[in-house]
């Protein structure tokens, strides 16, 4: 695997403002990268900002302060946004959870798909816009009979399979993933995550991948950061996050993922993790190759 | 042991502009005090439509066209609304999905479930009420219960909000709970917990609990009791053990496979080729037989009976039948 860096998020902080005197930090000093060809997943509770990173990342959101470098463009800084304007907005794409909210409920599946490439004055390399739009159908496991049909007429996994080919009509190299498959029946959920690894092995694409089911995170992504409450508190490859957790969140997360086994099911503890036992500040320090942990100032733990 | 509930050949139908839409077909299963049956299947395959013609909570568009409820050996299957009032809440209660349109957002918590509290027992003052309150939020582990009752649902994180849902369900002290999905929208954390709240509150009051769910991940912590619904049909049914230990039907076969915990060091995850039936003109035949890569010729012109496996294992598949065909199971007993 290539080593460059596609993605590279540096002391990223988020804070919504909440009336005059409150504010929420959803995003805490969270650095990761993300290097091409490579699956990175962010795991957490719902609340911890796994969202709003990804609305950051994808300019949707504008940091509080921290950087978000994208093939070495700083993507919040606005000059230099504008100079790469089309590149920026071309080769990142967005999928989100929810495609009975996302998709126009009044156009055809064919125009969802197309639309990306007339708004950028793409001139459809198959051809017309209906041509690509069947290429992209045809990509991702649809037949084209779907092309005529609205979003309503069609299934939770065929929708998601939908707002997948048009993040793919712009062929684009960063794709982010917000909880793509929270929302759908588990056999479903195979179908999809299949076809995330497919177009990462067979076409190099990168991904941010956003979940919070741990199970389907091991399966797919190549590293996993934990966030908690805007923090990341542990990152590493997903083989070392799995078989050796370091942070106490972490455990609890790991310990909370069921097993298909109705005794060994019953007999397992969970672990319980409490917020107030971590303390603010801190930094992450190398616990391993590539496996970096929390660890808090003055705390006991070494 | 007396059956608290016992559901026979219930069928249900949805007539629809399209056509009559066989959603229930055919359903028979029974549940004894203090037993946990999940109800796993994918989305459209009937089960909280069967949980909803159970309480009667079906559309005007919705008919049952057959069969009959049982519970403690009444029939209620004709019931008038005024007569399933008494029941609802009393006999059974339901707890939804989605905490967030569950709640009323313009009440606190306290007064939700001081609500449910008086509509069972309308002579309590307002002092016992409270009580009865404060005890309900306990029991469902809502901590500092004296603060939190005064607080609207807003003020609540989604698993504190089901722990509410679950409060208000059981103020009628039900005898059946019906579960729908109830930790689908929850993330894996307190998705744990609220299993364990379950389990902990069938074993603390003896409520008998219908879980309904598509992960079947889920069930293992759970269930007693394992049904599989596919179309409409319940395909399998037994013990949680014999169904994730020694699975029957090809169904069920699918659904473990597709678990990213078995699949791990693979390549791709198993996935159930095609797509569920249209259930306005069901297949002649086993309605799964077109995904079925195990089906038999048999398979496409008749519907497979139950074949019994043990007393409590039964599954609706050919491959049971004697004149069959022996095949190695894909899964099931590896792990035994």
């Amino acid at each position: 695997m290539a080593e460059e860096i596609l993605l590279d998020v540096q002391h990223l902080t988020h804070v919504f403002p909440l009336g005059r005197r409150m504010s929420v930090r959803a995003v805490d000093d969270l650095s990761f990268q993300i290097r091409r060809g490579e699956i990175f997943g962010l795991v957490g509770e719902s609340g911890s900002g796994k969202s709003t990173a990804a609305r950051c990342v994808m300019n949707l959101c504008r940091p509080q302060s921290g950087r978000i470098l994208y093939k070495g463009i700083d993507t919040c800084d606005r000059a230099a946004f504008r100079a790469n304007r089309r590149m920026l907005q071309t080769t990142r794409q967005l999928i989100f959870q929810d495609t009975s909210s996302s998709l126009n409920q009044r156009m055809r599946v064919w125009d969802i798909i197309a639309e990306p490439l007339r708004l950028q004055h793409v001139v459809p390399p198959r051809g017309s816009l209906r041509a690509e739009a069947a290429f992209q159908m045809h990509y991702v496991g649809l037949d084209e009979s779907f092309l005529d049909k609205y979003p309503p007429e069609l299934s939770g996994g065929q929708r998601q399979r939908v707002a997948i080919a048009r993040a793919l009509a712009m062929e684009p190299e960063l794709l982010v993933a917000d909880e793509p498959i929270a929302s759908l029946d588990v056999s479903i959920q195979a179908q999809i995550v299949n076809l995330f690894k497919h177009l990462q092995q067979e076409h190099g694409f990168s991904f941010l991948f956003i979940a919070h089911d741990l199970a389907m995170v091991e399966f797919l992504c190549d590293r996993v950061g934990v966030m908690y409450r805007g923090r990341l508190v542990e990152t590493a490859p997903t083989a070392e996050l799995f078989s050796n957790p370091l942070h106490p969140y972490t455990q609890a997360l790991l310990s909370a993922i069921p097993i298909p086994d109705p005794r060994r099911e019953r007999s397992r503890q969970l672990v319980t993790f409490h917020g107030e036992n971590l303390p603010p500040g801190g930094a992450l320090r190398e616990a391993g190759p590539d496996h970096f942990v929390l660890r808090s100032l003055g705390s006991g733990e070494d | 042991m007396a059956e608290l509930l016992e559901v026979k050949n219930l069928s249900v139908s949805f007539f629809t502009p399209a056509g009559e839409v066989q959603a229930v077909r055919n359903v028979s299963f029974s549940l004894r005090p203090g037993e946990v049956l999940a109800v796993v299947g994918e989305s459209g395959c009937g089960k909280s439509v069967l949980c909803k013609s159970i309480m009667k909570l079906l559309p005007r568009t919705a008919r049952i066209q057959s069969g009959s409820i049982l519970v403690n050996g009444a029939d209620i299957t004709g019931y008038r609304e005024r007569d399933m009032h008494k029941l609802r809440g009393k006999l059974f209660s339901m707890v939804f999905q989605d905490p967030m349109t569950a709640l009323n957002p313009t009440m606190t918590l306290g007064a939700q479930i001081g609500e449910a509290v008086r509509v069972h027992q309308p002579g309590l003052s307002g002092g016992a009420v409270r009580r009865r309150v404060l005890e309900l939020m306990t029991l469902v582990g809502i901590d500092r219960p004296e603060e939190r009752m005064k607080l609207y649902p807003h003020n609540f994180s989604g698993g504190q909000r089901q722990r509410g849902v679950m409060a208000i369900a059981l103020a009628g002290s039900p005898g059946i709970l019906f579960a729908d999905e109830p930790t689908t929208a929850l993330d894996v954390t307190i998705q744990a917990q609220i299993l364990d709240l379950l389990r902990d509150v069938q074993a603390r009051l003896g409520t008998a609990t219908v879980f309904v769910t598509h992960d079947l991940g889920v069930v293992a912590r759970v269930a007693d009791r394992v049904a599989v619904m596919y179309a409409g049909r319940i395909v399998e049914t037994g013990t949680a053990e014999e169904i994730f230990y020694d699975p029957r039907h090809p169904y069920t076969w699918g659904l473990l496979r597709a678990l990213p915990a078995l699949n791990r060091g693979r390549d791709s995850l198993y996935t159930i080729p095609g797509m569920p039936p249209n259930l306005v003109h069901p297949p002649a035949g086993d309605a799964f037989a077109c995904r079925n890569e195990y089906a038999l010729a048999i398979d496409y012109e008749e519907e497979p009976p139950m074949f019994r496996v043990t007393d409590t294992h039964c599954a609706a598949t050919w491959l049971l039948d004697q004149r069959a065909p022996r095949i190695t199971p894909p899964i099931g007993g590896a792990h035994g």
